[in-house]
């Protein structure tokens, strides 16, 4: 047999030194697939304890590059000894998985929270915000109209606080009935008007008053 | 030059004959100039599907000296540039060439002058049908995907491989160095013949690396005959790599056959399969391998021109 041995293990996963983890992800469970035991094209190729000999290397193989750390650490071995050139192995250029949700991040929410900042400094809606804060019962249809009179997007609010639009839009159309229970419901509250950069503490309280308001009414 | 192609395949019935005939087809089509030598001694049948009774002359002519030249004993068939030499008209006793025999066949074949000669091969991996197989540096396997069929495959696969290595080895004299060396090495029976290699490799490097550069320039083809509907699809392409990692030489896969009932209505009736059904799934698929066959000769070509 050709020594199995010799192979690296981009070569036994027969893998580029660049390729990401799903890549190798692949590779492995092809790898599986020639090599088991039930496998149509080798199981008379090979001896069992030949057999298990590669698929021990292809495991090991699998564990290391899987890991970023132990890959790192083969790769400089590989550097060191020769058998890669350094060049091929820059890992700026070695995909990463991509995100299922790929606004699901914590940059992306910074991103927003400064263009929301950006667009109040510009603006000024400060007689708005004390009419606001001056009222008892505070609705969401006021937290609304601030909302719009600075220009945020609803979408940009859900980015910073990742608050459901539904229950942003319940909030801030009144919905009661479909509106979280009050201890979820305070904190987002107390979210929504940082960013509106409102006092949180009085808001809190004039919509919770205000809600309770309309409950006794019912 | 002519191009040699040996077809074989471990198993018996799975379509040898019927590839190398319709690949002559399809190489004579596309201008090229071919024979068939029909080399599956005492069990020859591949005049059948040229649609042929049988021909005047064949290589019994040649090898009871009727004929000095093996030119000479080459018989046409229905198809334009198409030859054939038959084995039918051999004797009963002819399956078991005398190696004299075998040589004057092999060395005729090697001085015939035509684009392609395919050499249809018998089951088995007999020392007969080995030799003829390494006629020349490339070869074809056709194969079945069913599992008894693969195993043979690698069995001959292994044979013909171990058969290079011997002849190699004679070639350049280092024998008894091997002999030596497999029995100090306590391995006992080799069941992988590059295990040699190893071996050499270890005792006497150089040669050692002259052995595996000679298995490098050998070139095997593959082909998945009598492929169905549910067979894997990734099969062909699995064993090219599985056997690429683990052998020496070259391999490649060229392409799946489909099955067709029909193949075995051409055979009872008489006809050429690839021309009384042209536009079948199978005969497409036959077309892309002759063409990746003409291709690869094309490679070899500007490849020996340039050395």
């Amino acid at each position: 047999m050709k020594r199995f041995e010799d192979l690296n293990y981009y070569q036994i996963l027969e893998i580029p030194v660049r390729a990401s983890s799903f890549e190798i992800r692949e590779a492995y469970r092809d790898a599986l697939s020639i090599y088991n035991e039930d496998s149509l094209t080798t199981y008379s190729l090979f001896t069992d304890d030949e057999r298990n000999k590669i698929l021990k290397k292809i495991e090991e193989a699998f564990l290391t590059l899987i890991d970023e750390n132990k890959r790192a650490d083969y790769d400089s071995m590989l550097v060191s000894s020769g058998k890669v050139d350094a060049t091929d192995l820059i890992t700026k250029d070695r995909k990463k998985p991509i995100p299922l949700f790929p606004t699901n991040n914590s940059t992306n929410g910074a991103f927003f929270f400064k263009r929301v900042q950006k667009k109040i400094a510009g603006k000024d809606v400060n007689e708005i915000s004390n009419e606001i804060l001056s009222k008892e019962l505070i609705s969401g249809s006021e937290l609304r109209r601030l909302r719009k009179a600075i220009g945020i997007k609803l979408e940009e609010v859900f980015e910073i606080t990742r608050i459901a639009l539904t229950i942003l839009d319940s909030i801030e159309n009144d919905h009661f009935e479909s509106l979280p229970p009050i201890i979820y419901l305070k904190n987002f509250l107390k979210q929504y008007s940082e960013i509106l950069q409102l006092d949180s503490k009085r808001i809190v309280e004039g919509y919770i008053k205000n809600i309770a308001l309309r409950h006794d009414t019912l | 030059m002519s191009v040699i192609y040996p077809i074989g395949g471990g198993k018996g019935g799975s379509g040898k004959s019927f590839i190398t005939a319709s690949l002559g087809v399809l190489l004579a089509k596309q201008g090229k100039k071919v024979v068939l030598v029909d080399l599956d001694l005492g069990g020859s049948n591949l005049h059948s599907f040229l649609g042929l009774k049988y021909t005047k002359t064949g290589l019994n002519e040649f090898l009871n000296k009727k004929f000095k030249k093996l030119d000479h004993v080459i018989a046409s068939t229905a198809v334009p540039d198409l030859f054939v030499i038959s084995s039918t008209n051999c004797s009963i006793e002819c399956t078991n060439l005398f190696y004299l025999q075998k040589l004057k066949i092999i060395s005729a074949i090697q001085r015939l002058s035509y684009d392609y000669i395919l050499l249809d091969l018998g089951a088995g991996a007999s020392f007969n049908t080995l030799d003829f197989f390494l006629t020349s540096n490339e070869g074809v396997f056709v194969t079945t995907p069913e599992p008894t069929s693969i195993e043979n495959t690698f069995h001959f696969i292994k044979a013909v491989y171990f058969r290079k290595i011997k002849q190699i080895l004679k070639q350049h004299d280092f024998n008894t160095i091997v002999r030596e060396a497999v029995v100090s090495s306590k391995i006992g029976v080799i069941k992988w013949p590059s295990d040699i290699i190893d071996i050499l490799v270890e005792h006497e490097p150089e040669k050692g690396k002259l052995l595996e550069n000679r298995l490098t320039e050998y070139r095997f083809n593959i082909i998945l005959n009598q492929f169905r509907k549910r067979s894997n699809v990734g099969l062909g392409n699995k064993i090219e790599k599985v056997c690429n990692k683990h052998f020496y030489s070259k391999f490649q896969f060229l392409g799946n056959v489909s099955y067709d009932e029909r193949v075995h209505d051409s055979i009872l009736f008489k006809k050429i399969y690839i021309n009384t059904y042209p536009y079948t799934l199978t005969a497409t698929d036959l077309q892309n391998v002759a063409s990746k066959i003409s291709e690869n000769g094309r490679e070899s070509l500007r490849h020996s021109s340039r050395m």
